[in-house]
């Protein structure tokens, strides 16, 4: 009985204070942008898994081509945003693409963020020399910019699309084990983690338990602007050529490169790809200002 | 005093270890296909296809036959000993250690007017944005800053290019040059000009200074402004939001107070009093802001073709030479560990809250 009324206050505790971040995120109008930018992606990339018929798009892993009239034409009726090389529809091939780099910008950010703090905690945790190596390590990835230590790894795993994510979340997880270390170093000594190691809860349990729970803020801000960073990359990647061995492959970058030796004759091959990145990204970074003034515990009581 | 020193000489001793965890991650990566693999780097793709024997020979001449531990101690020597293996790309033929001779100076060139442009606006639009704390010019910044984290750099080059250098917007607005380092009619017939690369010191600009060619000198100036401006605009936004927010804190000190109460001017406030300290946090994200601009120099290049380490880069990657690739990523590693080491170290002396 006892128990249960305790495990009622708390989920409603926990659930009052989501729809407190909530309420203050929409709070701010960056804040509210930011979430539907978000929100509409994921419904356009969802869509396009699960129903792509329903706007009617076949095939959403590739972008057809038209090799018998390849050349960009302008926006007309038939199509909204014009075509770019070879005989692609801007249209279609954004909606497409969106849908590739919003799962892989969430896979990447996923699983960099939940290897570098599970790694980050327990450097902190343990201290001493396992803390060394790892901030070591960190230090190497700082010391490269991303873009350029990408296409080192890349180049060495190969050139096909999970390789790039593979590359990726190498070089994407030492922000969050920095991240989680700071925090759970502030936290270490606090009173409720020493009682929990006392009564006899192990480490693996007060880790999950006390500490994980409260590196959580600074790395769901630090998430949601990368998974701005991410996108760029992604996109920066593909511009250049990094996807030889996926040509058709639907991606926001690859489809910019396409339009690259029109886009002075036919900007538009090049305009709106970038404005679809470009909203992404703002969005992102906008949700990341937004949830770090909503989960401020100053702006809470 | 001692205390700096040491903490000095920490500083130098970490960037060290970072350095040669550098050059394990750049080994691991270049041999991680194999003897066969790395000895490709040694060879012309233009050559005949060379025997097993040959191969062999190679192998040998370059100890891959030898444990991975003893090759790793041969490849420092070849990188101490300036031997960065040799890079076959369209823009370049030869070693390594030349291509940076050549390429750099160039993006340093490019680097150095971004930077300009990256500090000088930065600051002023932060302080400004600072002062009118949530007006409306205030806001306008916000939403601009915003916005410069997230354009894609490479986007931004073709709007720019497609704005400014095609005359597709407006005839009129056909004002710079769309790509290159210099209009190739200028340099066509000079004798310090040869392939693209100018001498003695490789750095256009200076070059041509000192053979007082100033048209050249000019011409290279308005060729840099473009790429500059679009690597300075993404960066510009991290500058301005730490200059406002350092700014907006300063003014809300004891000693501000102060100031204003003895009747000086806002504006001297803010230039004289508020701005100084401020700046000492904004010193912090110079090390970010050297990143961002390495990487922001890759793509901007490629897009504006522009002859510098970037394009070198993505030629290297495009023509899978991986002798290349590493070379720039060792290199781009001792800039950063060197810039950063540098800004710690004036901060270190310039902030008087740190004692000893």
């Amino acid at each position: 009985m006892a128990t249960a009324t305790v495990k009622r206050l708390r989920s409603s505790a926990r659930l009052r204070s989501s729809r407190l971040t909530l309420v203050l995120l929409l709070k701010k109008p960056t804040g509210a942008a930011g979430l539907f930018i978000m929100l509409a992606y994921l419904f356009i990339a969802l869509l396009l898994q699960f129903a792509p018929w329903v706007i009617g798009i076949s095939q959403p892993g590739v972008m057809i081509t038209n090799f018998s009239n390849p050349y960009p034409s302008p926006p007309s009726s038939a199509h909204l945003l014009g075509t770019t090389y070879p005989g692609i529809d801007v249209l279609t091939a954004i909606i497409k693409a969106i849908r590739v780099d919003v799962f892989s910008s969430l896979l990447v950010v996923g699983a960099g963020a939940s290897i570098g703090s599970l790694l980050g905690i327990y450097a902190g945790f343990r201290g001493k020399f396992i803390d060394q190596i790892v901030m070591r390590v960190t230090d190497i990835f700082f010391s490269l910019p991303f873009l350029v230590l990408a296409m080192a790894i890349g180049f060495t795993l190969g050139r096909a699309f999970g390789d790039v994510l593979l590359a990726l979340i190498v070089i994407w997880w030492p922000i969050y084990a920095r991240l989680a270390r700071s925090q759970t170093l502030a936290i270490k000594n606090e009173l409720y983690v020493k009682f929990s190691l006392v009564s006899g809860n192990g480490s693996v349990k007060t880790i999950f338990k006390h500490i994980l729970p409260n590196t959580l803020t600074p790395v769901l801000i630090q998430m949601s602007v990368d998974l701005a960073n991410v996108v760029l990359l992604i996109a920066g990647l593909y511009f250049i050529g990094f996807a030889a061995e996926t040509p058709y492959l639907p991606e926001l970058g690859s489809l910019i490169s396409y339009g690259f030796p029109f886009s002075l004759t036919a900007p538009w091959t090049i305009i709106y790809p970038g404005l679809a990145l470009m909203i992404f990204a703002l969005g992102m970074n906008m949700l990341g200002d937004g949830l770090r003034d909503a989960l401020n515990p100053r702006y809470r009581i | 005093m001692a205390g700096i020193l040491n903490l000095v000489l920490k500083r130098i001793l970490l960037g060290a270890i970072t350095l040669i965890g550098l050059t394990v991650i750049t080994f691991i990566l270049s041999h991680a296909g194999g003897p066969t693999f790395a000895v490709s780097t040694y060879i012309n793709p233009r050559s005949p296809i060379p025997t097993y024997e040959q191969i062999k020979i190679l192998e040998k001449r370059f100890h891959l036959n030898e444990p991975l531990y003893i090759q790793y101690f041969y490849y420092v020597q070849g990188l101490l000993t300036g031997q960065w293996g040799y890079t076959n790309t369209p823009v370049f033929n030869g070693p390594v250690t030349t291509a940076i001779s050549y390429f750099l100076p160039n993006t340093i060139e490019l680097s150095v007017l971004a930077i300009a442009i990256i500090i000088i606006a930065g600051i002023k639009l932060g302080v400004f944005s600072a002062s009118r704390q949530d007006g409306v010019a205030d806001n306008a910044i916000r939403v601009l800053s915003f916005m410069g984290i997230a354009l894609p750099a490479f986007w931004l080059g073709l709007l720019l290019q497609e704005t400014f250098a095609s005359g597709t917007v407006s005839p009129s607005l056909n004002l710079l040059p769309l790509d290159g380092n210099v209009s190739h009619t200028l340099v066509t017939n000079l004798s310090w000009y040869r392939e693209g690369i100018s001498y003695p010191t490789h750095f256009l600009f200076i070059d041509a200074l000192i053979h007082g060619d100033f048209a050249v000198a000019a011409s290279n100036f308005l060729h840099l402004i473009l790429p500059a401006l679009t690597i300075a605009l993404a960066s510009l936004a991290i500058i301005i939001r730490m200059t406002r927010s350092s700014t907006i804190d300063s003014l809300h000190q004891d000693y501000i107070k102060t100031v204003r109460m003895k009747g000086i001017p806002e504006r001297k406030v803010i230039r004289y009093h508020a701005r100084r300290n401020a700046m000492i946090p904004t010193a912090t994200v110079l090390g970010i802001l050297f990143a961002n601009l390495l990487a922001g120099v890759v793509l901007v290049e490629y897009v504006f073709d522009y002859p510098g380490i970037g394009q070198w880069i993505v030629q290297a990657f495009l023509a899978d030479n991986i002798a290349g690739i590493m070379g720039a990523n060792l290199m781009f590693g001792i800039i950063l560990i060197t810039s950063n080491l540098v800004v710690d170290i004036i901060y270190l002396f310039i902030d008087p809250r740190i004692k000893y």
